[in-house]
């Protein structure tokens, strides 16, 4: 992997979800930081801190809402660093509650193919004001 | 009360005092007619004994009348839906007893009904928590499958033949039709809830028709439909995009799925002075008068329908119409569609009586100053709950 490689976090429990998110991210050339729930997406972030997060709501040990809050509590990387949440849950509670956070974009898995997740956080990167 | 029932309705009380008169009367005379004596002092005892007897009755019987009265119009205030009414007395006789019995009954009825909405208001978010919950749990395998697929389609784990792209190319496009179906399902139970959300921002209506459009251009393309397109020019409008792509997805998979090979579909996205103006015609087999009352009633599929497409949710014109009215917008049908079978005039002709398709347009408006934002208040604490149990 080339040094230049963007890092992306991914936090997905589901190991089949993660597994083709992560070998899409890793053919388009990025580093895929892959995290198995909230608490080991928290302790990667801090200790990799990534360019972009990909989180998923339900997790063990610690949900994507509760993950996204801590990581914004960072002072320093994370209260910039830009967030997507990918989740099959579009409640408006969670819906508002990253709209506070300010991520960048909440998707519903089911209604993105894969390339355009990919897309989206490449254009992000590429784009960061965007 | 009518004014004849309150004007000729005699009073208990009233009652109770004509007996005291016509039963002292009587015994004055009697008494008078054993002891003798003069008019005058018959006269004077009975005119005392009259006022005596008069002014006893009256504050016997209004009392009794009142507790009765009062008694009729709680009664009355109960049938009204007030269970939560009382009526206070300190009375040990049998008006007393009475009164006890209803308060004791409004209690019992007032609990029951609670129960009753409690119990109705349960099953009821039971129900559509568990479509939700149905819903969301179907939308993590479908979420895979989509992906995998995608996976094989995009080259990504190597080249295929065209016989196996084929095959992978009709799991993901089945696959998007059971995403498709719940997406339906859950914005159903959320119609139904009243928790549907709405949150508009600016956006470009035509991009969200063109965007509804090309999901159908490989259908389109397949049964040779002629397809014709005008589009005013718009600025962003302030509409919840997705919603807005629902509505269009809708009205164009239907034109497109009843229309047979070869017909033909016009769809015009307009600007009025206060509206979107949407209209889509196709040369479809039309909606049977009998089921053109019903087809906007959830779950509802005509037999034509079925026919043509058996695996058809009914759920598709019953959202539509609901995002439609609460973006303060309007819906309506017209079938047979005249303006296209008139264009089509001299084809039809050439058909077969049973041959003929009568066609259907679908009209919808769309206030020009945008939908308004609507909070939903629906909380998934269950499905959270759900995951951690799995957890453990």
């Amino acid at each position: 992997m080339s040094e230049k490689a963007k890092k992306i976090l991914i936090a997905e429990d589901e190991e089949a979800m993660l597994e083709a998110l992560a070998s899409k991210f890793e053919k388009r050339g990025f580093a895929v930081i892959r995290a198995h729930d909230g608490e080991e997406g928290y302790s990667l972030a801090i200790k990799e801190k990534p360019d972009l997060l990909i989180l998923d709501i339900l997790m063990p040990k610690m949900n994507g809402m509760d993950l996204m809050e801590k990581i914004r509590q960072d002072d320093r990387w994370g209260a910039d660093v830009p967030i997507v949440m990918l989740t099959n849950i579009s409640d408006p509670e969670n819906v508002s509650r990253a709209a506070i956070c300010k991520v960048y974009d909440f998707l519903v898995k089911t209604d993105w193919r894969l390339d355009d997740v990919v897309k989206l956080a490449e254009d992000k990167l590429a784009f960061p004001e965007a | 009360m009518s004014f004849k029932k309150r004007f000729f309705v005699i009073k208990l009380s009233d009652k109770i005092l004509l007996i005291f008169f016509v039963f002292s009367t009587v015994a004055l005379f009697l008494v008078a007619t054993i002891l003798g004596g003069s008019w005058q002092q018959l006269f004077i005892l009975i005119t005392i004994v009259y006022a005596a007897t008069f002014i006893f009755t009256y504050v016997v019987s209004s009392n009794f009348s009142k507790s009765l009265i009062d008694l009729a119009l709680k009664v009355q205030e109960m049938g009204a839906g007030n269970l939560s009414k009382r009526l206070v007395t300190n009375r040990k006789d049998e008006v007393g007893q009475l009164i006890n019995s209803l308060n004791e009954l409004m209690s019992r009825l007032q609990t029951g009904v609670a129960v009753d909405i409690s119990k109705h208001r349960e099953l009821s978010r039971a129900k559509t928590d568990f479509v939700s919950l149905a819903a969301h749990q179907l939308r993590t395998p479908l979420s895979i499958v989509k992906w995998y697929s995608d996976f094989l389609l995009s080259g990504d784990a190597g080249k295929f033949s065209k016989e196996q792209l084929k095959y992978v190319e009709e799991i993901f496009r089945s696959n998007q039709r059971l995403i498709d179906l719940v997406n339906s399902l859950l914005d159903a139970s959320r119609i139904d809830l009243g928790t549907f959300v709405i949150e508009p921002k600016p956006t470009d209506v035509i991009e969200r028709a063109e965007t509804a459009l090309s999901k159908f251009y490989p259908e389109i393309e397949r049964k040779k439909i002629k397809l014709e397109k005008q589009y005013d020019k718009f600025d962003k409008l302030n509409l919840d995009p997705r919603l807005t792509q629902i509505i269009f997805e809708n009205i164009i998979s239907n034109a497109v799925e009843y229309t047979p090979i070869g017909g033909k579909i016009k769809f015009i996205v307009k600007k009025t002075a206060k509206d979107v103006f949407i209209k889509i015609s196709d040369t479809g087999f039309g909606i049977p008068r009998e089921e053109q009352p019903k087809i906007f009633t959830k779950l509802f599929r005509g037999d034509i329908a079925k026919k043509i497409q058996e695996d058809g949710s009914g759920l598709g014109l019953y959202v539509v119409k609901a995002i439609v009215e609460k973006s303060g917008g309007r819906i309506w049908f017209e079938s047979p569609s005249l303006e296209l079978l008139l264009e089509e005039k001299q084809d039809a002709d050439n058909l077969p009586l049973d041959k003929k398709n009568m066609g259907t347009t679908f009209f919808i408006t769309i206030p020009l100053k945008g939908m308004m934002p609507k909070e939903g208040t629906k909380k998934l604490e269950n499905l959270k709950n759900i995951k951690k149990s799995k957890q453990a």
